[in-house]
């Protein structure tokens, strides 16, 4: 009979038996293929020495197929918990070097028990996916191990932070936890995603393409706005997902954590008041008046890559973390299209239900005219972003620096949406439609057209019509735009609206 | 009163049923079978009516990079002219729309193997205005 001491001594190996994966051949594949393993990424992810492990013994219950002969090491995925900058988070990481990190009933019963501790600890989840996909031998167990997983996905939406890293393969079925957790990220040449491969494609349709054009990285970060983030190798892509974090409370009854940038709350920025061109046709980029007004100039762009004309990031204004959404008269003039409205309403929402502060920036000439957009539902796709901003309760403070035209005036966030504080400067255009478009109507066939035109651009492309009405609370100078936001934030920070108890609203998907 | 034949282990039998409280009996409503066809598209996106004749395509070699319409507009400044090197970012032409001169810059450096748009020219989204060749 073995002795206890013999019973430790058999426990440490069994232990470290797991960490190997499966075994040193494929641990020199993955690095090969230029991935790391699924414990080299969480020691990245996490702060040293804090993953705790679970689940190392579980083992998959599967004898069809020759399957009972299988040895799966801790089942494909390594999970278990940790901290990021000393907050609580869980994790799991699919192991490409067992069984191709294959997802069968026990593998998704790891994940589906972090998960559940996730949502119950109130602490941010990440995913790290690297998996050939169901494990086909388990059949319909694997398929209702995906659906545990989606279903947990969903209830835990709005209530913990959930982000999917594609690290490898993510095919099929598998696509759609990322697709349901809020933020992806994807690290450019060794990981895919999509519902159908390239071969099942030229086999059906006749279309060749490769999988990285299909589902790389750039492809859903720039082409379909299904991925936020990319990154160009592991170790780069966990430090993203740490800064990421940095900007997130931990649950949606939390606050972001207050960081101490050191930047002085009052500065002011002369340079802003020569940033906006006398002429309001001329383009300028938004984002260095983002870089002006945020502390230290430092924010992390989501979508970075895609629907330019507008832009949505994470930055900090004394120390609090806000979300910034701003039109970028650079791209495509700043203009509100199908893909814009998309991506604002989505980081919108995001913001609202883990109660980050609201900044929007509205230079916007209107929505994309044309046939493109209508065909695609512009109707429906822009009625989302009226819809987020109108749901929002977080506090919502507006900057009108030039155009804000028609229904994209309404959308971006004005007073009438809920905006609790919305400023403009002096460069501020705020009318029914573009000015010389307005006086084109209300004057047509006039003799004296043209210079009632002129009289009526000098008249109503101002945002003084709009400040009669109380539609706009103050006109500032551009330059002390900074403390102006951060004056407001703080005055927004006990505010409390609430909305009709209902079981959940109809957002015009 | 409404009558049934009803076929049990195969014999047939009639029966008559009565509603209880029924005044009058009612005749079953006429099932109408519907022709399952696929409805005709009042018009259909891939084909808009009264659409002009759409110019041909510019052919774009495999390995060059378009330059394309980000959206409608009119070309109002053409900068750079065919065969000349640009650096990704330079500014190509100067593209008017939503009320905005935007500037339509090179997606990488390169020569300029043409510029398909002059001044003046309107161009549909999506319409290759340029093409770089490495």
């Amino acid at each position: 009979m073995a002795t206890v001491q013999e019973k430790i001594d058999d426990l440490a190996e069994k232990l470290e038996k797991v960490k190997f994966g499966g075994g040193e051949k494929k641990i020199e594949k993955q690095h090969a293929s230029g991935k790391l393993t699924a414990r080299e990424r969480i020691n990245l992810l996490l702060d040293p020495g804090s993953f705790v492990e679970i689940d190392q013994f579980v083992h998959h219950r599967c004898s069809n197929f020759g399957m009972e002969k299988v040895e799966a090491p801790c089942e494909g995925v390594v999970t278990g918990y940790g901290a990021v900058d000393g907050r609580l988070v869980y994790v799991y990481a699919q192991d490409f070097t067992v069984v191709g990190g294959s997802l069968g009933e026990m593998h998704a019963a790891k994940i589906v028990k972090v998960q559940d501790m996730a949502l119950k600890m109130g602490a941010p989840i990440i995913g790290l996916n690297d998996s050939g996909g169901a494990r086909i031998q388990e059949g319909i167990d694997a398929l209702a191990g995906f659906g545990n997983i989606f279903l947990r996905n969903t209830m835990a939406s709005g209530v913990i932070p959930q982000i999917s890293v594609i690290m490898g393969p993510c095919a099929g079925g598998a696509v759609y936890s990322p697709a349901i957790t809020d933020f992806i990220f994807m690290v450019k040449n060794t990981s895919q995603m999509f519902i159908t491969g390239p071969q099942v494609i030229k086999s059906v349709t006749a279309e060749e393409v490769t999988s990285e054009a299909l589902g790389g990285a750039m492809t859903h970060n720039s082409v379909s706005g299904v991925a936020h983030f990319a990154a160009e190798t592991d170790e780069e892509c966990m430090q993203q997902v740490r800064y990421l974090l940095s900007f997130l409370p931990s649950n949606n009854l939390e606050e972001a954590p207050v960081v101490d940038t050191g930047d002085n709350p009052n500065r002011t920025d002369p340079g802003l008041a020569s940033l906006m061109p006398d002429n309001p046709n001329q383009p300028y980029n938004i984002k260095d008046v983002i870089a002006s007004i945020v502390d230290r100039g430092e924010y992390y762009e989501v979508l970075p890559h895609y629907a330019q004309n507008i832009v949505t990031c994470f930055a900090r204004f004394d120390g609090q973390t806000a979300g910034i959404i701003a039109s970028q008269p650079a791209i495509m003039a700043g203009c509100l299209d199908i893909n814009a409205s998309d991506k604002a309403a989505r980081f919108i929402r995001f913001c609202d239900s883990f109660n980050i502060p609201l900044v929007t920036l509205v230079d916007v000439p209107g929505f994309l005219p044309g046939t493109d957009q209508e065909y695609g539902g512009i109707i429906r796709h822009g009625a989302k972003m009226l819809y987020a901003y109108s749901e929002a309760t977080v506090p919502k403070v507006t900057l009108i620096t030039r155009k804000a035209y028609g229904g994209a005036y309404i959308a971006m966030c004005s007073k009438h949406l809920g905006g609790d504080q919305v400023f403009a400067w002096p460069s501020a255009e705020i009318a029914v439609m573009g000015p010389a478009g307005a006086a084109n109507i209300i004057f047509r066939g006039d003799a004296d057209a043209e210079e009632k035109t002129a009289q009526y651009v000098e008249e109503f492309a101002t945002p003084y019509k709009a400040a009669e009405r109380g539609y706009v609370d103050q006109i500032i100078e551009p330059s002390e735009t900074r403390p102006r936001i951060i004056t407001a934030l703080n005055m927004l920070q006990t505010k409390r609206e609430t909305r009709p108890a209902k079981k959940h609203g109809n957002i015009p998907l | 009163m409404r009558r049934f034949k009803v076929t049990v282990n195969g014999i047939a039998y009639n029966v008559e049923v009565e509603e209880e409280g029924a005044t009058a009996s009612v005749a079953p409503a006429p099932i109408v079978r519907v022709p399952v066809t696929p409805q005709q598209p009042v018009f259909s996106a891939s084909a808009p009516p009264a659409s002009a004749p759409a110019a041909p395509p510019i052919a774009v070699a495999e390995g060059d990079t378009p330059v394309a319409s980000p959206m409608p507009g009119k070309v109002i400044k053409v900068i750079a002219k065919a065969g000349d090197k640009v650096n990704k970012g330079d500014v190509l032409m100067i593209l008017e729309a939503m009320k905005m001169q935007n500037e339509i810059s090179a997606p990488v450096g390169g020569t300029l193997k043409s510029v398909n748009v002059d001044a003046g020219q309107s161009v549909k989204p999506g319409e290759v205005m340029a093409v770089i060749t490495a």
